[in-house]
Formats: C-alpha cells, sequence, structure tokens
C-alpha cells in the first residue's frame, strides 16, 4: 500500500518536488511583540571626558567587579542593564542614566549615600560611595545614556526549529530522489511526513493567529500595576477609565487623572519614587505619555465600551480577565470574531429593562407573554449582522 | 411612460427594438429547474467551504511569511480638557463665508480633529442645508496647497520680522502720503469692518475695495437708481407662486443657493396635503441647473434677455393699463406668461442672473409692477454678501503708472486668476512698493506678492457674518491651526499697532455692538449662548427706500437694444462644483459630477446639438475659441441654438496639485462695459482644431436602457389622480409574491424615501456622502475607465426634443433591497441581509469576485481597483491620484467608518455608522428611538430637505407614510428586489402642450 504510494508520487515526482519545495520554502516566524518602552533618548555635551581606562573601571564599578563597599550587591545587580522578560520592579540602567543625564554629581551622592525615600533609604542602605567612585558612575552612565537602549531582538527558537525541521525534509527528498545515501525508503517516508505535519501544523497555527496577540505583554514607559491599583487598593475600573460608560474607547486615563492621588502618593512599596515620577515629570514639561497598545482590533472592527459596559451591564473582567492581579497588563482573551460571537450567541439582552426595546420588537414580547422564550439573546436583536461591528 | 434618454446618440441613432424580447415565464421556468437541479445544494461541503479553505490556505501562505506585528502607542491627554471625549464627536456652532457663498454650519470635531460639516438648522438663512462647496470645505483645511508660515519673497521667515518689514513700509508710504489699497471680497463680518476701520486710522491712505468675483455690481446699480439704496434684496422663492428667471442659476449658484433651494423645494413639496406647486419658467442659453428643473424652459441667446424683458414688460404694463415704452419685437411669445404674471401678482418672482444694469432695471420695473416687493422680495433685509462696484476695481487696474498706489494688501482674493485684465493687474502690483497677500492657500496672486501672511482656514478662525442686517452668525474654530499662520485680521491690527488676539477682539466688538440688542442680561451668557448656537437674530429697523422708477428712467432703458447677431456668444457660467475656482483644489469638488453634463474634472465649451451638427462637431473634439484658447467640446442638449457655454474656475495655474492643468481659465473672455463685468461675450468664432480630448462623463457609464426609471405626471394629471404616472406601482404590488424564504425584520426596518419633487441636483449629498464615509477619490484617469466610487450619484435623464429637452433627476445609491440580487451570488457570503434590513457589506470578507457588482440592477456597487487612501498594509496597492494619502489629507478621514483596501466592493450602507449611534444612544438614555433621529450624511446634508429616512417597521413614522403615498414606488420595481428606498414621482406644473 504504501509501496504503491510513494510509486504513484515517484511518477509524478515532478509535481512532488514542487509542492514539496513550496510547502518547505514557506517561512514561519513566531511572532514576537518586541517593545521598547518609549524613552527618548537625547545626545547632549558631556562636561567630563574620561579616558577608556577610567570607562572600564567605571563599568567593573557598575557590575560589581570592584566591591563598591563590603559585601553590597553590584549596581547592576537591580539596575539591569539587559533586557529582561519579567518585571523588574527596579529602574533600569537605561532609565537611570536618563535620569542623571547632565546632572551634578552632588546628586549622584546624595541618591546613594543619603537616599530619600523608604524603599530607596533600604536598597541603599550600607552603600557609601566616594566622589571619585561617583564621578566615574556618572560617567559609565552617561555612557549608557548616549549608547542609548540596544534594541530587543526576540530570540526565534521557533523559526530556528522551523528552518531546521525544513532542511531535514528537503534533505530527505532529495535523498529519496537522487542522491540514495539511506537504503530504506521508510526512513525518508517518515522524515518527509514528518516534517511536512509538523510545518503545516506550523503555518496552519501561524496562520489562525495572525494578528491576534493573546497574552501580549508589552513593556510600558511606566511600570504601571494594575494589581496593586485595582487589586490592592480596590480602585474601581471605571475610575481611570472613565470613558467606558460612554464612548466607544475606555479611555486611557490622562496624566492629570493619576495626580488626583499621586500629588500625594509619592512613593510605591516597590517601585520607589522612581516610576511615579514619571507621570509628575510629564505633566511638568508637558510631554504625553506614551503608553503601548495592549488590546488592538484591526481597522474594520468597530467596538463600542459604552456599548458593552453601559447598555450590556457586562464586567470588565469578563472580557480583560483577572485584571486586579496583573502586574503587567496582559491580553486575556485572544479578541477573535469568534470569541465574540461566542456571546453574542449566548448572552441575554437587558430586554425587559431597557424602555429602547419596549417599542420594538413586538415578536419578542408577545413570545415572553405568552411564555415562548424566557429571554432574548442577542443575536435575536441582530447581534450576529455582520455591520454590528464591520462597516 | 415616455421614452427617456441617456445620450445624444441614443436619441440620433437609435436601434429599432433596443431590448431582445423574452418570454418571461419560460425564463423563470428555466431558472428554477436549473436551481432545484442543482447538486451542489445536497453536497456536504459547500462551495462556499471549499472557497474558504483555499481562499484561506493560499492567504496563509503569503502572509504568514514575516508577520510582526506593529507596536501601536495609545497617548492620552495630559489634562484631559472637560467637554472632550475621546472616541466621541463634538460638534460646533461655526459659519461658512467664502466670499461668495453663507452657510451657517456645526463643525464635527472627532478627538480633535474637523471631519465633517453639518448643516446648523438653528439658522434663519439656510436652515440646515449646506451646500457641495460647504460639504467640501473640511478637506481644504487639510491641504497641502496652504501657505505653512509667512514668507518673503519666497523665502520662509518669522512673523516678526515679516511684521517689521511691513510696518516700516507702511510708515514709509504713509509719510509720502501715498495710497494703501486694502482689496477684499464682500465683507459681511462687522468686527472685520471695524478691524479695517482701525487700521485705515493708523493709516490714513488706506483705501479699501470689495472685489467680488461674481460680480453683481449690475443688479446694485440698478437697486441705487430704482430705490436709491445700493443692495440686493432678499428673495421668498417660497411665496412666489410663478417664478420667472432670465439665466439666474439660483439653485445653483445665484446668490444664496442654499436659501432657495430650500425656499424653492417648499413650493414644490406635495407631501403634506399640499396640493400647489409653484410655476418655474426659465430663460436662458445654456442648461444651468435651475433651468433642468424648471417647469417651462425657454432656450434663449443672453442678447435676447433685454429685448424679451422689455417685451413682458410691455405686455404686463398694457395688460394692467400703465405706459409702455417702444422696443422693439421679441422672439419668444409673452403674451400667455404676461397674463399668468397679472393673474399671481404680488405673488410671482421674477429675477435674472444677468450683470447688466439696465436688464436689472427692467426686472426691478416689472417686479415693482407686479407687486412683488415685500411680497416676494425684501429690500428691508438685504443679502449683504454682494457690496462689490466693478467700477472700483476697473478703476485701480486701469490707473496710469505714475498714480499707482503705494500698497495693495489682497485679503481673501485672486484678482490674478479670475480678474479679466490679470496683464494690467500685474504690472500694477509690480510697479508697488509694498504687496502683501493674506491668503490661505497658495494661489496666483499670492505667487506674484512680495509679502505672504498666511492667514488661517475658516475652521481655525474666529469671525462672525452678517448676511442680513440683524441674522449675525459667529465662526468659531474647530481645531488649533495647523501650520504657522495667522489669522488675517489679526495681522491688520498687528500692524496697526493693536497686539490684541482676535478672539478678544471680536468678543469686545460684541459686547460693545450687539449685547444691548440681546434680551440676555449678562454678556457671559450672551457670548456663550452666540458661540452655542452659532447664530444670533436682532430686530433692525427697516431700512428707508422709496421707488424711484420713472417713465424716463425707463424711456432711457428702453432705447438701447442689440442687434440680432449670428456670431456665436459664449456664456461663462459657474459650475456648482468649482463654482469660481477658490476650492479648485479640492478633489472632492474636482470629482464631483456636473449635475446637468455629468462631467468631472474639466470644463468644456458646451454646444447646442444643431450646432454641432452643423459644425460637425462631436463630444470630445477640440475648438479654438476666437483664436484665444482650445477647449473640448460637449455637445449640451437644452443649449440655445447660436450659444456656447464655458465654466469659469478652472485652469489655475498656482493652486496645488489637484487643480493645476485642470481645464481652461475663461475668465480672460469677462467683458468689461461701462465698468461692470459682464459674463456674456458676443461675436466669438470657433473653429475645428486638431484632435480630441477625453472628458471624464459619468452618465454615460450609468445609461438604464430607458425604463420607467423616474416617474412623473403633470399637476393637473396629479390632482385628478395622486397615482398618475405612476399606475404601473399598483400593478407590480398586485403580484407581490415570493419562492424565496423572507426575511424577518423583528425590530427596525430602515428604509429611505426621496421627493423627486423637492430634489434639484445640487449635488450636496455626493459630497457630503464621501466626507462621512471615507469614499476615495480616483482622478480623472480613473472618471474614464469608469471606476468612480461616489455611493450615490445623481442621474440624469432627457425626455423630448433635443433642442429643449425636459430633464429628469434622480439620486441613486444602494437601494438595500429585500431581495438582493447581489447576495446570492456572491461565493464568500460579504454581502448579506441584516435584519433590520440593509444589505450589509463586510469588507474584510470580500474577496473581490465583483459578481454581486454584475448582479446589481441599480450598479451601485463600486469596486476599489486601487487602494487609494493607503487603507492596505501592502504598500504597493496604494494610487496616490490626488494627494489623499498624504497624512496631512488622511486627517478628514471618519475613524467610525473603515477605509476600504484594494480588491474590495463597497456601496452605501444607509450610515449604518450613525444608525448604531443613534440606537447606542437610545440605549444609553433608556429612552425610545425617536423617529426623524437618525439622519443619514446626505439627508442632513439636503437643503431642499428631499431625503427622508426611519423605521419602515414603525407605522407612523415619515418614512412609512410616504411609503404609503401615492407617489411612492422603487426603482425597476417590476424586478421583485423590493427595495427598502422608495422614490416620490416628479410632478411637474405644466401641460404637455405646453412644452415647446
Amino acid at each position: 500500500m504504501i509501496e504503491e504510494t510513494v510509486n504513484a508520487l515517484l511518477r509524478k515526482k515532478y509535481v512532488f518536488i514542487i509542492i514539496l519545495a513550496v510547502v518547505f520554502t514557506i517561512p514561519s516566524f513566531a511572532s514576537d511583540n518586541a517593545t521598547e518602552n518609549g524613552i527618548v533618548v537625547h545626545a547632549r555635551d558631556t562636561f567630563y571626558q574620561p579616558d577608556h581606562f577610567e570607562l572600564k573601571k567605571a563599568e567593573r564599578l557598575f557590575y560589581g567587579l570592584i566591591p563598591i563597599s563590603e559585601g553590597a550587591k553590584a549596581c547592576a545587580d537591580c539596575h539591569y542593564t539587559t533586557y529582561t522578560d519579567t518585571l523588574n520592579w527596579n529602574p533600569s540602567a537605561y532609565d537611570i542614566a536618563g535620569t542623571f543625564a547632565g546632572r551634578p554629581i552632588e546628586d549622584m551622592l546624595r541618591v546613594i549615600n543619603n537616599p530619600s525615600g523608604n524603599k530607596m533609604t533600604e536598597d541603599h542602605s550600607g552603600y557609601e560611595i566616594t566622589e571619585e567612585q561617583a564621578i566615574l558612575l556618572q560617567a559609565y552612565l552617561e555612557k549608557l545614556h548616549q549608547e542609548g537602549k540596544p534594541p530587543h531582538k526576540p530570540k526565534r527558537t521557533n523559526l530556528i526549529v522551523f528552518i531546521l525541521i525544513n532542511i531535514i525534509g528537503i534533505a530527505a527528498t532529495i535523498d529519496l530522489f537522487f542522491t540514495r545515501k539511506i537504503p530504506f525508503r521508510i526512513i525518508h517516508l517518515i522524515l518527509i511526513l514528518g516534517a511536512s505535519v509538523y510545518i503545516m501544523r506550523v503555518v496552519i497555527i501561524e496562520a489562525i493567529t495572525v494578528g491576534r496577540q493573546e497574552n501580549y505583554a508589552p513593556q510600558q514607559p511606566i511600570k504601571f500595576s494594575h494589581k496593586v491599583h485595582a487589586g490592592n487598593n480596590q480602585i474601581d475600573c471605571e475610575y481611570c477609565h472613565n470613558l467606558a460608560e460612554r464612548s466607544k474607547s475606555a479611555g486611557i486615563p490622562p496624566a492629570g487623572l493619576c495626580l488626583n492621588c499621586h500629588t500625594l502618593v509619592r512613593e510605591g512599596t516597590r517601585s520607589g519614587k522612581f516610576e511615579i515620577a514619571k507621570i509628575h515629570k510629564a505633566v511638568e514639561s508637558m510631554t504625553p505619555i506614551e503608553w503601548v497598545k495592549v488590546h488592538n482590533l484591526p481597522d474594520y472592527v468597530f467596538f463600542s465600551h459604552a456599548q458593552h459596559v453601559n447598555a450590556g451591564k457586562l464586567e470588565c473582567a469578563e472580557c480583560h480577565g483577572p485584571v486586579d492581579e496583573m502586574d503587567v497588563i496582559y491580553q486575556y482573551t485572544d479578541l477573535s470574531m469568534g470569541w465574540c460571537l461566542d456571546c453574542h450567541r449566548t448572552r441575554k439582552v437587558d430586554f425587559e429593562n431597557n424602555v429602547y426595546y419596549s417599542d420594538l420588537f413586538e415578536k419578542y414580547h408577545n413570545q415572553m407573554k405568552e411564555g415562548v422564550i424566557d429571554s432574548v439573546l442577542v443575536m435575536d436583536i441582530g447581534g450576529t449582522n455582520c455591520m454590528k461591528c464591520h462597516y | 411612460m415616455k421614452k427617456l434618454w441617456t445620450s445624444l446618440d441614443e436619441t440620433t441613432n437609435r436601434p429599432a427594438n433596443p431590448v431582445s424580447r423574452m418570454n418571461p415565464k419560460k425564463a423563470t421556468e428555466s431558472a428554477l429547474e436549473n436551481f432545484f437541479d442543482d447538486s451542489l445544494m445536497q453536497a456536504d461541503t459547500s462551495r462556499r467551504d471549499f472557497l474558504k479553505i483555499f481562499g484561506f490556505s493560499i492567504a496563509s501562505a503569503a502572509v504568514v511569511a514575516s508577520c510582526e506585528q506593529p507596536v501601536r502607542k495609545a497617548i492620552p491627554y495630559l489634562i484631559r480638557p472637560e467637554e472632550i471625549t475621546p472616541g466621541k464627536a463634538n460638534f460646533y456652532a461655526s459659519t461658512f463665508y467664502d466670499g461668495i457663498d453663507y452657510c451657517s454650519i456645526l463643525i464635527k470635531v472627532r478627538d480633535g480633529r474637523p471631519i465633517k460639516i453639518e448643516g446648523n438648522d438653528l439658522s434663519p438663512v439656510t436652515f440646515g442645508g449646506t451646500s457641495a462647496r460647504v460639504q467640501a470645505s473640511v478637506l481644504d483645511l487639510y491641504d497641502d496647497a496652504r501657505y505653512k508660515s509667512p514668507s518673503v519673497k519666497g523665502q520662509e521667515t518669522e512673523w516678526e520680522n515679516i511684521d517689521n518689514q511691513i510696518i516700516e513700509k507702511l510708515n514709509t508710504l504713509t509719510e509720502q502720503g501715498k495710497e494703501i489699497i486694502l482689496i477684499t471680497p464682500t465683507l459681511i463680518s462687522p468686527s472685520t469692518r471695524e478691524a479695517i476701520k482701525d487700521f485705515s486710522k493708523v493709516f490714513p491712505g488706506v483705501r479699501h475695495i470689495q472685489y467680488d468675483t461674481v460680480s453683481a455690481s449690475g443688479m446694485l446699480d440698478a437697486n441705487e437708481k430704482t430705490f436709491g439704496t445700493r443692495v440686493i434684496p432678499s428673495y421668498h422663492f417660497d411665496k412666489a407662486e410663478v417664478i420667472v428667471s432670465f439665466s439666474a442659476d439660483f439653485l445653483g449658484t445665484w446668490l444664496s443657493p442654499v436659501e432657495f433651494t430650500r425656499q424653492y423645494s417648499q413650493s414644490r413639496s406635495l407631501t403634506n396635503g399640499q396640493k400647489k406647486l409653484s410655476r418655474h419658467i426659465q430663460f436662458e442659453s445654456g442648461l444651468s441647473l435651475t433651468g433642468s428643473n424648471a417647469d417651462l424652459r425657454i432656450p434663449i441667446k443672453s442678447s435676447e434677455e433685454k429685448i424679451i424683458l422689455a417685451n413682458l414688460y410691455n405686455t404686463v404694463a398694457s395688460g394692467m393699463r400703465r405706459t409702455t415704452y417702444p422696443c422693439p419685437e421679441s422672439t419668444v411669445e409673452v403674451g400667455e406668461l404676461a397674463k399668468e404674471l397679472i393673474r399671481y401678482h404680488g405673488r410671482s418672482l421674477i429675477v435674472s442672473g444677468s450683470n447688466d444694469p439696465e436688464i436689472q432695471l427692467i426686472v426691478n420695473a416689472l417686479n415693482v409692477m407686479l407687486d412683488n416687493y415685500s411680497n416676494t422680495i425684501d429690500l428691508d433685509l438685504p443679502l449683504l454678501h454682494r457690496q462689490g462696484n466693478d467700477r472700483e476695481m476697473a478703476a485701480l487696474v486701469n490707473s496710469p503708472a505714475d498714480q499707482a498706489p503705494g500698497a495693495i494688501i489682497l485679503y481673501d482674493v485672486n484678482p490674478i486668476y479670475d480678474y479679466p485684465q490679470s496683464k494690467a493687474l500685474k504690472k500694477l502690483l509690480k510697479q508697488c512698493e509694498l504687496t502683501v497677500s493674506l491668503s490661505s492657500h497658495k494661489n496666483e496672486t499670492a505667487e506674484v506678492s512680495d509679502f505672504i501672511c498666511p492667514d488661517h482656514h475658516y475652521l481655525e478662525s474666529w469671525n462672525d457674518a452678517e448676511i442680513k442686517p440683524g441674522t449675525l452668525s459667529l465662526t468659531q474654530p474647530g481645531i488649533r491651526p495647523l501650520f504657522n499662520s495667522r489669522q488675517a485680521q489679526e495681522s491688520l491690527l498687528k500692524w496697526s499697532g493693536n497686539n490684541i488676539s482676535y478672539y478678544d477682539y471680536l468678543k469686545n466688538y460684541w459686547e460693545k455692538h450687539f449685547f444691548s440688542k440681546s434680551k440676555i442680561i449678562n454678556f457671559t451668557t450672551f457670548w456663550n449662548t452666540s458661540v452655542h448656537d452659532g447664530v444670533f437674530e436682532y430686530k433692525t429697523s427697516p431700512a428707508k427706500f422709496s421707488v424711484k422708477i420713472t417713465g424716463e428712467l425707463l424711456g432711457k432703458v428702453f432705447r438701447r437694444f442689440q442687434e440680432k447677431e449670428e456670431d456665436f456668444e459664449l456664456n461663462l457660467y459657474k459650475k456648482v462644483s468649482i463654482g469660481n475656482g477658490k476650492h479648485a483644489n479640492n478633489p472632492w469638488l474636482q470629482e464631483l459630477p456636473d449635475p446637468v453634463t455629468r462631467a468631472t474634472w474639466d470644463n468644456y465649451l458646451c454646444i447646442s446639438p444643431a450646432d454641432a451638427i452643423n459644425l460637425n462637431l462631436k463630444t470630445g473634439d477640440r475648438v479654438i475659441i476666437s483664436e484665444r484658447m482650445i477647449l473640448p467640446v460637449l455637445v449640451q442638449p437644452g443649449q440655445a441654438k447660436g450659444t456656447l457655454s464655458a465654466a469659469l474656475g478652472y485652469g489655475r495655474t498656482q493652486a496645488g496639485r489637484v487643480a493645476e492643468g485642470v481645464g481652461q481659465n475663461v475668465a480672460e473672455f469677462i467683458q468689461t462695459e461701462n465698468g461692470t463685468r459682464l459674463y456674456v461675450v458676443p461675436k466669438v468664432k470657433i473653429s475645428k482644431a486638431e484632435g480630441t480630448y477625453p472628458l471624464a462623463l459619468t452618465q454615460t457609464h450609468h445609461s438604464m436602457e430607458g425604463r420607467a426609471i423616474v416617474r412623473g405626471a403633470s399637476l393637473n394629471e396629479y390632482l385628478k389622480n395622486s397615482s398618475a404616472g405612476n399606475e404601473m406601482h399598483g400593478e407590480t404590488e398586485k403580484h407581490n409574491t415570493t419562492l424565496y424564504k423572507q426575511h424577518s425584520y423583528p425590530g427596525h426596518h430602515w428604509g429611505m424615501v426621496i421627493d423627486l419633487n423637492k430634489c434639484v441636483g445640487c449635488s450636496a449629498c455626493l459630497v457630503a456622502c464621501s466626507a462621512e464615509n471615507n469614499v476615495p477619490v480616483v482622478g480623472k484617469k480613473e472618471v474614464l475607465r469608469a471606476h468612480e466610487m461616489h455611493w450615490i450619484r445623481i442621474d440624469r435623464y432627457y425626455e423630448g426634443n433635443p433642442e429643449n429637452p425636459i430633464t429628469y433627476r434622480q439620486p441613486v445609491m444602494c437601494q438595500h433591497c429585500d431581495n438582493a440580487p447581489c447576495e446570492n451570488v456572491c461565493p464568500v457570503a460579504a454581502t448579506n441581509h441584516s435584519d433590520e434590513g440593509i444589505n450589509q457589506m463586510a469588507y474584510n470578507r470580500c474577496i473581490g469576485t465583483r459578481y454581486c457588482n454584475n448582479n446589481c440592477p441599480y450598479k451601485v456597487r463600486r469596486f476599489n481597483w486601487f487602494d487609494y487612501t493607503t487603507a492596505d498594509a501592502f504598500k504597493n496597492n496604494t494610487v496616490d491620484t490626488t494627494g489623499m494619502t498624504l497624512d496631512l489629507s488622511r486627517m478628514v478621514l471618519n475613524p467610525d467608518v473603515t477605509v476600504r483596501a484594494k480588491g474590495v466592493i463597497e456601496k452605501c450602507s444607509l450610515c449604518v455608522q450613525r444608525i448604531q449611534e443613534r440606537k447606542l444612544n437610545a440605549k444609553l438614555e433608556n429612552r425610545v428611538l425617536e423617529d426623524g433621529e437618525i439622519k443619514t450624511a446626505c439627508q442632513q446634508a439636503c437643503p431642499a430637505e428631499a431625503i427622508v429616512f426611519g423605521d419602515t417597521n414603525d407605522p407612523e413614522s415619515r418614512v412609512s407614510k410616504l411609503f404609503e403615498d401615492p407617489r411612492n414606488y422603487h426603482l425597476l420595481e417590476e424586478l421583485h428586489t423590493l427595495p427598502s428606498v422608495g422614490y416620490l414621482t416628479k410632478i411637474y406644473n405644466r401641460d404637455d402642450e405646453d412644452i415647446m
């Protein structure tokens, strides 16, 4: 049976080769969302030009190869210089480099030797740096600042595996028809079949998830934690996202709204003063905060928060998930059309309470009176019509 | 139903039997057999499934390759202004006035960007109506050809620098005692007049000249002679039962078309139990929008206008036993008309569009004799937007070299382009020591001025307008200035040493002059109310005028009559779309088909069919006009024999990439007689030139093969039988049965009714639709290939004699058929029926087979042959025909409507975004959706109120009631497509024997 199939394929081998070649050469890339946290780096004039030796020394000081003081952690242990996919509450080396850029040495000395705020006092306790060290550190940070944060390149493990399996598949095909190094055809078959199945699977999964970003959790310009605000402090979602009731967009809160609390609350338990200070800086310098949009719908979809939150009486968490447990906000659902429709097909409409329906849908009113139906679903009032969302 | 024809070829070369006859019964049977025989119906995998899988695998193969999601930013306000809700539009009352047309408007501002103009229904002048140019003006704001910063001799500079230089020069000129000329259009802004007064106090040499590009100087002269006041009266077309117009295109371009269209359509309404129609008689040479709506249209040569009017005067006068004056006999019999006018005296109205003071004098005398003043004509409340005196401008241009003024400041005018003696003017500008242009957009005059001080666009400015005494409206900005511009008035104030912002100046002016006239006690409240409403009215004491028509005066007028001429006469007219050419760089207007000729992107020479045959000319041939200019010919039915027409406003040379090179500038043909500009050119010779020129006409693409598409009857027939002309509707209704499973509409069922009696064809709806629905502009080349994208078109049909046909018009958009032929041919179900009766279109599902397009009997579906507005991720699909892919132009896009990509079909959605918005508002406010609350964009823009939209499931709604009207019918209803759009028959006030 297998023999027959292979022979049949061999007879049409050119067709077969072309098909395989097409399938194998479709490259696939895991769509990984690289993000920059939006800090703009400006070049500036340096006031102190250290030589190469001094810079090396400064770098070692920062990485703790030359200990600052006995038993203390290195700067880089908290202030990362590399990309991390977990949340580090401390400002990265580049963040502090941006902060100290152009500031006098005294500031550096003061921050490390006499830190303000609980978090920093705790973290920096036991550090005592000399002026010379401060100058070196400042110079190193200046270097980081000038270089700017290297762009984060996502690791493409999937892609490497994909290409590898492609190569195996192609090699097996070539060997089957031309080189014939492997004596048993069954091995070729297994390899080709296995490779094809894997490739098709990857292609299908990738195709389905094109444009979808489930679990997308980009780094934000401010390490804002929904867990702290909505979870620990029990702030209502609509205190900040107060447009959800009346507009299509729920509204990213304006920085001014943050200041309602953060004029007084100037320090976070885990982030210290650094992150909150960014809000004040933004307002003072009149530069808006460029948040990274997490929930992206395609251009051809109309979605209204007001419709769902206000008219539909949905809870935020039904779509956005346990936001009160998220330190870093991520996309909880895949926001696919199938997901939308699943809900539109099963959810009941606030039919009897909303006056809007009182004049309409006579049929349903009668059926309800007669007891034929006990509720009206979204799909009954046109919830699955294309032009509900696409126009 | 009478045979209608769509193009001239059809009348001259009509096939004997155009539609091959089929046996309808047989055809249906065989179709049904095939349908039930279709094994696909029983197949496990449907054709649609196959295509889905097929399409998906191809698409995935193509798209999977290197797709990285772009990082999108969400940038909130730092401090959100209280009145702004991101995602929701705000409306600000404002005023459109461009020196030619006036309109009170609302600016729809979405997330800080003005994206749409709507009519302000609080206005006592425009009543919520708009025109095509008003609708399109929002795109002018995002015009790349705007001046982006002040410049001196082509070099960009700072305001401070330019101010210093100008003030210095002005001071020197003042010391030298030289004249400083300020040329503006007629100003209707009281505060601007005040600012100019302030300016001339500091610089006493200032002389203000009001230059109307569309001159009404002759009319003003005549009114001055007859009434002692140099004003243009208000007209009440709604009160007139007989309207006689001599080449006045009052529905399209004459004086105040938005106002007049509303009045006119009111007098043409038969919907609210009205049983009366006004009777409209039009004498004109070229077929105008107004003429094509007339009950009776008489093609005349413009040179005969005076003789006909004189004869009409004499006949009326002898009928009313008044003095007559000798005059030559007219070629047109006016006896009947005179009788009619006498019968309706006090309820008639005679207007003339001529700029010849003597013609206007006879018109005035006629109106006085017929007692029309203070009945249908109101001199107490004159229209203030034409005050220019042609003689002032003529004197300036012809001033001798040694008396040239020291400085010329040009505000919002472009005489180098639109003044006939532009060469002399250019020379004069060169002689001046200081030439300053205060234009916002690139234009020919500014380009030859030394200093360019760019003005804001009106959507960025504060201003006021007094269109009639006591009828004020405010202009308020909808956006911060986009460029480094400064309001012109502020510039003038600055140069006169006043550093006040114009907003403060305006507010102070209103406090001083108008606050006392309101009943509101507190100024802040008064100001806020006025800004909010956009309009403010107060009672003025009626102007004093006395009739000064004397026999001597009339005797003088009746002395001079033009000899009959054999040569051609050229009429220079303005199109509804382009007007005088000021907004020529607006692609929406350039692509707007002219309601009469259905041509886009060009001007051309209209010639009568008879003359065309004599001279062996066809549409598209090129002719040389009086050895001066070459224009393409368009054979225009209804054009009077021996006359030609060409539109002004084309042939811009310095206006931006859209307007430049489109058409020819015919302004040089404008005649000047006794200092008055006349738009009729006598003794024109034409000869055929080599080659042809393609004219992008949209009508020939949409010939409806002479079926009963526009139905109508005369008023007498209608009064006898209210379904006159519409008998077919009853017949078709009787056959109303179906084999298909019918849709159910449990909630709403949207429908629309268009009253063909009210629609005049002004095309405001077209532009409104384009603005609302992001309809792409495709450019002339694509229009030539029948690829224009308008969701609504105004079909125009002719009937009868090509030399003077009867014109019918019909706006056609997607009919939202209940049995939509397009729906069942879509292989991917991209177009299907909603539970609210809308034929919906899912762009992202469309794969572009265009089967639906083929199957639509109304030809209302449009295919995106290219990506005209940068919707695609694939950059190579973009075709930028008119600059609409620029980030600046794209700011005008409506964020609630998808920008369609290449390869998808689109069509009218009945403004579903507006329906959804209003429905949601009702739900949020926990209330019933009111009838009339949802207005589609076309309905909102319509000055004639010809479009009614509503829920046909609600028996009390206006649209349901109109569906029951005996005049209602559906387009091609015999096909049993069951459209949701209805038309009300056209009833005209004439009997068929009237037609000559």
